[in-house]
């Protein structure tokens, strides 16, 4: 055995010491040049997860959409009130019989691998969403398409099974994004390797982590997009996104719990935006339970709880309280007033007509990922409480929630949020008949004036008849609606033209400066 | 038969084992990947439509059937969700879930033993006392909330330490330590705190044995006593937990990974479990259990190097 002296080893102390500190170096120097701000063209968004897939016709996730959108253009896209404007169709007409649909193509429209856009894009895309084997979530969504016809290289004609208003909204939803013909008949892998007509091209994706968007030269919308390059990190800590804004190295987060506004709008370098969603948050009601089936009784909830301060205290101060199942952002909301007011005494009023003086017990199912549901959940129980009505609260996972309460009904009350669509059809679709929605709601006149709705084509008709529909769906109290809720946005104090379009849940970063 | 390939050989139905119990654990579990697809905005049309096309209404056992004949080929299938092979993804993610518990481990053994260590020279000293107690400390504090911590009072604070993210080794290995060193302490301390006590009292027991009294005798420094002597005995136990704990990092990497926001098997186990999507939690168990059988073999066979008394045939 080879021995060694104290001397020995207190050299290799210092070495070690020595190696620590080089360590320690070598990542201060590595980490110096990264200053918390990036570029002037380069822009950083925290957004809560990422996308699943980037193939715009394999998934129906709203976060995979928000990063969709700048990789694709779609035939016609919403403006800021929903009005639907002109992308990648310059105009489009309708046949009297409501039919055949002819879109006449924007010239000069380039892809990203290079190819120019023609008719044969449209038919190759949308036959792509309805062949079943794409396996599209959104494929029965698109419509009743019989055919799609190229009539020359820059006219396309859809010709439906039967009339569909709705038609131009699906089209403009992220899953109606426009693939080249040639990629599409070479089966090529839309979900990793996007190729588009969109203001930006994919740089890199590192799943569950970032996607990198490099701005693409040749895009339709000339001198756009200002950026160089959007950096969309997927961060699901809601303390990280926080600091992240507020040390500068996010230039805008997608949302700021209520919470943490007072510490977020305290920094003079941030910038606090509120924007209306497009939800309509409500306390649903199973039509079809026990007690639940007697109007009197879905109406006394309404008089039990104070709708307004659930509104404000769950969901933010800004929200919008509204009475009708539209969203209050929509053009074909309308305004009810407050039918039914809080009114403790009311409600109690109406149980006991209903048999129920002596009290109530339902089962209230919250579901879990959604913080502010949950606490929306227990104001309601303690309010209903003051009635008589025993709320029992139960949390469940959110895929729980969707197969036992939405898919089978089995449940009393519950908190939710239904998020918008372009068109009305999409968010009305099914109500009215006990077996398509999950509260079972049965209502044969709202039925027939949902298809009236979906086969009427004039706007100004579609809207009565939809007003119609929504009155009587708040006649029969068929749950209790609270409104539509506020949602925070920070972005760095610079930040201009950070433009959601809320009516598809989307950012737009075409003109977006920094 | 030598000992590396029995053990080898007894991995096989312990993996399977865990896949049987995957499979059917997932199956009991209500919701289905259909309807996490669809949503709210679900109709009863689209639903049945979709399952079928996804093949969800094929008989259970079938399912199990065709999926165990791919296993048996080395092929996890696809991820309905991802559109991508499941092995590609894990292939993706291995890498950074083994840096982060790898690296915490490292952190965890180079603070834990040096430290049990001193403590255990003098016990009872105010040194040992102030070990003690940053033990009993660092095992109350959870993973996830020492990072926020880490995260708010240091990466937000210096620019040294990155929020978010993670930088492959083979790409840029300085940005690699510095995406990593952060996960690696929030995971590492706690363990650390764990160590540190068992390494202590392991040396301690060390140090009242004859052999040591031994080697004082014959005049070695005493740093060359304990380092020499003491340690390589001490370790045996240190090891052995530590290789269990390496697998329990697994677990803790979970976590970790979606407080720094880092690409690992733990996000897509995640990520596979809310979504339903079966292939993907599958592929995921699977290969957490051959890796912790693995460390365990390895553990075993770190022992011979350890102890020259131990020998496997």
């Amino acid at each position: 055995m080879k021995s060694r002296t104290a001397h020995d080893l207190r050299t290799t102390r210092w070495a070690w010491k020595l190696v620590v500190l080089a360590l320690f170096a070598a990542l201060a120097v590595a980490g110096a040049p990264v200053s918390a701000q990036s570029p002037r063209d380069r822009f950083v968004l925290a957004l809560s997860g990422g996308p699943d897939t980037l193939d715009p016709h394999g998934t129906a996730a709203t976060l995979g959409f928000m990063v969709m959108k700048s990789l694709y253009d779609t035939l016609v896209e919403p403006d800021d009130e929903g009005k639907m404007v002109p992308a990648l169709a310059e105009s489009w007409s309708v046949s009297p019989d409501g039919i055949t649909w002819t879109f006449k193509l924007r010239p000069g429209v380039r892809f990203h691998h290079g190819k120019i856009l023609d008719a044969g894009d449209v038919k190759a895309t949308l036959e792509r969403i309805l062949d079943p084997a794409t396996r599209s979530p959104r494929r029965l969504q698109i419509g009743p398409i019989r055919s799609v016809e190229v009539v020359d290289p820059l006219t396309v004609r859809i010709v439906l099974e039967g009339r569909f208003s709705p038609v131009l909204a699906a089209l403009a939803e992220g899953w109606g994004a426009i693939l080249p013909a040639d990629l599409i008949a070479r089966k090529h892998d839309f979900g990793t390797k996007p190729v588009g007509t969109g203001p930006f091209t994919l740089g890199e994706w590192q799943r569950d982590s970032f996607v990198r968007l490099q701005r693409f030269d040749g895009y339709w919308i000339k001198g756009h997009p200002r950026l160089r390059e959007v950096f969309i990190r997927f961060v699901p800590e809601r303390a990280v996104k926080v600091a992240g804004v507020l040390s500068g190295e996010f230039d805008a987060v997608d949302t700021i719990d209520p919470d943490d506004l007072p510490r977020v709008r305290a920094n003079p370098e941030v910038r606090v935006i509120t924007q209306l969603t497009s939800l309509v948050n409500v306390v649903a009601v199973n039509n079809s339970r026990g007690p639940l089936r007697d109007v009197r009784v879905r109406r006394a909830l309404w008089h039990a709880i104070d709708r307004k301060q659930v509104l404000k205290t769950a969901y933010g101060a800004e929200s919008v309280p509204s009475s009708v199942f539209m969203d209050v952002t929509s053009p074909y909301w309308v305004d009810l007033g407050d039918p039914y007011p809080f009114d403790p005494e009311r409600a109690r009023r109406l149980l006991s007509e209903a048999g129920h003086g002596a009290g109530l017990t339902l089962d209230l199912v919250l579901p879990q990922p959604y913080q502010m549901h949950i606490e929306a959940g227990q104001l309601v129980q303690a309010m209903l409480a003051k009635v008589g009505i025993t709320a029992r609260p139960r949390v469940v996972e959110w895929a729980f929630w969707l197969s036992r309460v939405f898919g089978g009904g089995e449940y009393d009350l519950t908190v939710i949020g239904h998020t918008g669509k372009l068109d009305p059809e999409g968010r009305l679709t099914g109500w009215g008949d006990s077996t398509r929605n999950y509260i079972r709601y049965e209502n044969q006149k709202v039925v027939d004036l949902i298809h009236a709705g979906r086969i009427t084509s004039n706007p100004e008709h579609r809207k009565r008849i939809y007003a119609e529909a929504l009155k009587i769906m708040t006649e029969d109290a068929m749950m209790v609606i609270l409104g539509t809720t506020i949602r925070y946005v920070a972005t760095g104090r610079t930040v201009r033209e950070f433009r959601q379009v809320y009516a598809v849940d989307s950012y737009d970063f075409r003109k977006t400066t920094k | 038969m030598p000992f590396v390939v029995r053990r080898l050989l007894a991995v096989a139905p312990t993996v399977l084992v865990v896949a049987t119990v995957a499979f059917f654990a997932l199956q009991v579990v209500p919701g289905d990947i259909a309807e996490i697809m669809l949503g709210v905005d679900a109709r009863r049309e689209d639903l049945a439509q979709l399952r079928h096309e996804l093949g969800l209404d094929r008989p259970l056992g079938l399912r199990y059937l065709e999926w165990l004949g791919h296993m048996a080929r080395g092929d996890f299938g696809m991820s309905i969700s991802y559109r991508e092979p499941v092995m590609r993804l894990i292939l993706a993610r291995l890498p950074v879930t083994t840096s982060v518990a790898g690296g915490a481990m490292l952190l965890a053994i180079v603070v834990a033993l040096p430290l049990g260590v001193i403590a255990a020279r003098r016990p009872w000293s105010v040194v040992d006392l102030a070990v003690l107690a940053g033990s009993q400390a660092g095992l109350a504090v959870p993973a996830f909330w020492m990072g926020i911590l880490l995260i708010l009072g240091l990466a937000a604070a210096l620019p040294i330490f990155p929020l978010q993210g993670y930088v492959a080794f083979g790409s840029n290995p300085i940005e690699w330590g510095r995406h990593l060193f952060l996960p690696a302490l929030a995971l590492g301390t706690e363990r650390a705190a764990a160590l540190v006590r068992l390494s202590r009292a392991a040396t301690l027991d060390e140090l009242h044995r004859d052999y040591v009294r031994t080697a004082r005798s014959k005049g070695l420094v005493e740093t060359y006593v304990v380092r020499r002597h003491v340690l390589r005995n001490a370790l045996i136990p240190v090891l052995t937990v530590a290789g269990l704990q390496l697998g329990y990092l697994m677990g803790g990497a979970i976590v970790i990974e979606q407080v720094f926001g880092l690409p690992g098997l733990g996000r897509l186990l995640l990520h596979g479990i809310y979504s339903r999507d079966l292939l993907v939690v599958q592929g995921v168990v699977i290969t957490i259990a051959i890796m912790f059988a693995l460390l365990n073999l390895l553990v075993d066979l770190l022992y011979a190097v350890v102890d020259p008394r131990i020998t496997y045939d």
